[in-house]
């Protein structure tokens, strides 16, 4: 009888082990997400993805005052409060984290086809709202990740809606199929579809550091990096890939964080480029252009803080 | 005459001795030449001249232009090039703000019921001084020839000195001064002396949102008249018949001696002959009424000009002069519906404003800068310019013409420090206004540009200047514009702030940073054409919601389109010690207070002339009504 379980669950003391042929993937409950995504002996993840709602303010963002009315958002973006975590291992849901005692009746023989794990995030905002993002691992260790952002009234207007991958290394290159160039909600009529491939992590030039790099409707994104922070590893060519769920997805590669851009004048003040930080933004919001000192983006390419907002995409 | 260092606080003295403003066509001694463009009439002064910096006027070095004077302990600077690049004087950028604020106390003269303030300019501690030495020979081409010395920009207030003798005074910074210099010329060991002041009255017109540099920034000639010379061309192409056939009239104004012939043909593309008509010499020949039937039109798609050729021929028969210029036919003209039509189709505004700017040489740019921008205008479908907010160097507007790009050609003037106050208007102090003492030297600076560009097919424009709040003077130069050319419109944003002056001032309502939302708001129903004379803000990270503005095209034949803010970023390429790199550097990074920092870097362009993302948006958009 052909052996199907592929999933190999470790149900650990601080963490869920979810492994196969060709990765390992780790879900911490002391940090609140996935700490570990390993694929081919390759680790993808500096520090665990968190929910990101800051873009590095732009020109016309300051000049509109909308980072200020937005500040909230920054605090947000930096500090994460995880307030909840659950597990599923094929139909079964834990009502509470699989860890000791509950753990004790496992054994390193645990399989499954399918195992889900879904954080709830608080944002450090007043009000506060939910965020929650379930990670979803099918039989062939392909990872769905779902994000969902509860709208709630009163919440200040939102710089982006995405989810932030921080890499150990930076990558070498990376290749998408989606639209060329720089694109935003309000400045993507002018591309052109199609798959391209970008050589390292270019920041944009903008004489003072801002968002930049985004790219809008996008179906699938290769990131190939070529070094590792293990020591005991042979530099390789190595690549991850992600692709859409139902709906195309948006996404910038930069080897800085908003906060990192935000805090520059000039680009050669940016540290070091030293790791890759994916943004997949479920909402990004327009960059406008009438005037850099009171007209605000249009409405339609704002992002409404009291909807809700949800997105996905599929790694590996 | 002797110079007078007063004249920096006058804002009635603006020109000395300086010839007047004359058509900016070349001139050549034969066909090899032209085919060689490198006329012998004509030596260039560019290069290594000697210099000496002075912090204020009065520790400059008074007597330099003497022929005793030991200039042995002077430095070296390259002609053209800015002196704060050199790095004798601090780099600052400001917008509206002047760049004394805060350090000296100032006011327009004649403003505020106050006259000249003696020493405002002339003892003025930030009125930095650029002394300039040339030595020279002359070319044996031009020995025994008249000498004419043309300086294309220089600025902001210039004396001039030829071998001890005081030559002239030149202000308006981005028009070409022109000088007599044959009363004191010699064949060989010429001292030519230029003292530049950084400010004078003219500080108060110039007041342009750009970093604020001073010196000879453009080319310096040296011109030599042959026996008879086409001081001045005014040419009149006009398009009539249903836009079918051209009629040709044009004026030549000759110095010199008048006898002899002129002949004047005119080519098409295939060297097929149109014109060939002779005339007797005199000291204005006028060309009447020659009509050309199917001519082929100017456009941005087809940028087709006839070549006019002038052969000056002295009594002899033999080639004294010759003078090739380029032109187009074309006809721009409003309907009574307040539509702007070109060759009687609606023209349409895909433009961007321009700076003159190289991240290396500031405003001294290049040719290989300007090639560069036209092909960027092609690849991008950009298919007019605003010379911002000043005239350019003369090759820029032979290529707009060769080009097809449509221009809005603009007076040096902006004022915007003198009535817009922490966003208000105030205008209590704004010059030029209706002052009379303030008329003349506007009136000038909108004759400069007239004559000297007035051949240019490309332009379809005159812009009066910028935001420089309105009244009669500005109303003066509108008139000036009227009353000598019938054959383009005028354009004026800054009547927006004074309403009761729109019947005088500018044929289009031009705003700028409108939101399409009250862009159509007026479009509904319509006084003018309407233009963005500038839109789409391009700083940073910018150009969303572009789509808006390109609607308001389809849906409103009123609606011209416009002139995006701006072309390229003002920012400037300096080694960085700390990170051993070559950076960009704005506004305040030079320890220059007051600054306006990054607001400079507002261009579709970096400042090394890559593009930025924006691109590709402006290459759609303007290409959906190419």
């Amino acid at each position: 009888m052909a052996y199907t379980n592929n999933l190999h669950v470790v149900y650990g003391e601080a963490s869920l082990g979810v492994n196969g042929q060709d990765f390992a993937y780790l879900f911490s409950y002391e940090r609140g997400g996935l700490e570990s995504l390993k694929i081919k002996d390759k680790e993808w993840l500096y520090r665990t993805p968190t929910p990101t709602f800051w873009r590095a303010t732009t020109d016309n963002d300051r000049g509109s005052g909308f980072n200020q009315k937005a500040a909230q958002w920054l605090g947000a973006d930096m500090f994460t409060k995880c307030v909840g975590i659950r597990v599923q291992v094929d139909d079964h849901p834990f009502d509470e984290l699989p860890v000791a005692p509950i753990n004790n009746q496992f054994s390193n023989q645990e399989f499954a086809h399918e195992v889900k794990v879904a954080f709830d995030y608080e944002t450090l905002t007043t009000p506060a709202t939910k965020v929650k993002i379930i990670y979803n691992i099918n039989d062939a260790g392909h990872m769905t990740i779902t994000m969902h952002y509860f709208g709630k009234k009163g919440l200040p207007p939102l710089p982006v809606i995405g989810m932030r991958f921080i890499m150990p290394t930076k990558a070498k290159s990376f290749d998408y199929t989606g639209l060329s160039g720089e694109t935003y909600p309000d400045r993507m009529a002018g591309a052109e579809r199609g798959t391209f491939h970008i050589d390292g992590l270019p920041v944009t030039k903008y004489l003072v550091p801002q968002e930049n790099g985004m790219h809008m409707q996008t179906n699938e994104l290769v990131i190939t990096r070529n070094s590792t922070q293990n020591n005991a590893d042979k530099d390789g060519d190595f690549s991850l890939k992600i692709t859409q769920t139902k709906q195309p997805f948006n996404f910038s590669l930069l080897p800085y964080t908003a906060e990192e851009l935000e805090n520059a004048t000039h680009i050669e003040e940016l540290p070091l480029a030293r790791r890759s930080v994916l943004v997949i933004a479920g909402a990004v919001r327009g960059v406008g252009g009438i005037d850099s000192w009171g007209s605000d983006v249009e409405e339609q390419y704002h992002i409404d803080p009291e909807q809700d907002h949800e997105f996905s995409f599929t790694l590996n | 005459m002797k110079a007078n260092i007063k004249w920096l606080d006058d804002p009635e003295v603006f020109r000395i001795n300086q010839l007047p403003a004359h058509s900016d066509h070349p001139f050549y001694k034969d066909y090899r030449e032209w085919q060689n463009h490198s006329s012998s009439f004509k030596q260039s002064l560019n290069g290594a001249w000697q210099f000496h910096f002075s912090k204020d006027p009065q520790s400059r070095p008074i007597d330099f232009y003497k022929r005793s004077f030991d200039s042995s302990s002077f430095d070296t600077i390259p002609v053209p090039s800015e002196i704060e690049l050199n790095g004798y004087a601090q780099n600052q950028y400001t917008n509206i703000l002047y760049p004394w604020e805060s350090k000296i106390y100032r006011k327009p003269a004649y403003t505020l019921g106050r006259g000249i303030k003696d020493g405002d300019f002339s003892q003025g501690k930030d009125n930095t001084v650029g002394s300039y030495l040339k030595h020279f020979d002359l070319n044996p081409a031009l020995a025994g020839h008249d000498i004419h010395i043309q300086f294309e920009g220089v600025e902001r207030a210039m004396y001039v000195y030829l071998n001890g003798h005081f030559i002239g005074y030149a202000e308006d910074s981005f028009t070409p001064s022109e000088f007599d210099l044959t009363p004191y010329i010699q064949a060989k060991d010429n001292i030519l002396a230029v003292e530049v002041f950084k400010h004078s009255t003219a500080s108060w017109l110039e007041d342009q949102d750009m970093f604020r540099f001073s010196g000879i920034f453009r080319s310096v000639d040296l011109l030599a008249l042959p026996r008879t010379h086409l001081m001045d061309l005014d040419i009149k192409p006009t398009v009539v018949n249903d836009y079918h056939d051209g009629v040709f009239n044009a004026k030549l104004h000759f110095m010199g001696k008048t006898s002899g012939n002129v002949h004047v043909l005119i080519e098409d593309i295939d060297g097929k002959t149109l014109l060939n008509k002779k005339l007797p010499l005199k000291s204005t020949v006028e060309i009447e009424n020659e009509t050309f039937a199917n001519v082929h039109l100017w456009d941005n798609h087809d940028p087709y000009l006839y070549q006019l050729i002038i052969e000056v021929h002295d009594q002899d028969g033999k080639l004294v002069e010759l003078i090739p210029y380029q032109f187009g036919f074309r006809k721009i003209e409003i309907t009574k519906d307040h539509v702007v039509l070109l060759n009687g189709k609606r023209l349409i505004i895909n433009g961007v404003n321009r700076h003159e700017w190289d991240a290396k040489r500031g405003r001294s740019i290049t040719l290989a800068d300007m090639k560069q921008d036209i092909a960027t205008f092609k690849h991008n479908n950009i298919n007019a310019v605003r010379t911002c907010h000043y005239p350019n160097q003369i090759p820029w507007y032979y290529l707009c013409d060769q080009n097809g790009i449509y221009m809005m050609a603009e007076n040096n003037l902006e004022s915007h420090g003198t009535w817009q106050k922490l966003g208000q208007v105030e205008a209590t102090s704004n010059v030029p206004g209706s002052i009379p003492e303030w008329r003349e030297v506007v009136v000038d600076r909108a004759r400069s540009n007239y004559e000297t560009f007035k051949n240019h097919t490309a332009i379809l424009f005159w812009s009066l200047g910028n935001e420089s709040y309105a009244g009669s003077n500005i109303a003066a130069m509108n008139k000036l514009y009227k009353d000598h050319d019938s054959s383009r419109l005028t354009h004026y944003e800054g009547v927006f702030h004074a309403p009761e002056f729109k019947k005088e001032i500018s044929d289009l309502e031009s705003c700028m940073y409108l939101p399409p939302k009250e862009a159509e708001e007026y479009l509904q129903n319509p006084k003018k054409p309407l233009v963005e004379c500038e839109y789409m803000h391009d700083m940073g990270n910018s150009d969303g919601g572009m789509g808006s503005y390109i609607k308001l095209i389809d849906k409103y034949p009123q609606y011209m389109g416009g002139f995006i803010w701006d072309f390229i970023d003002q920012a400037l390429l300096v080694h960085d010690p700390v990170s051993g790199q070559d950076v960009l550097r704005y506004g305040g990074d030079f320890d220059d207070r007051h600054s306006d920092y990054e607001f400079s870097g507002d261009g579709l362009m970096f400042a090394d002339r890559t593009p930025k993302p924006a691109m590709q948006e402006v290459r759609y958009y303007y290409g959906l009504h190419k």
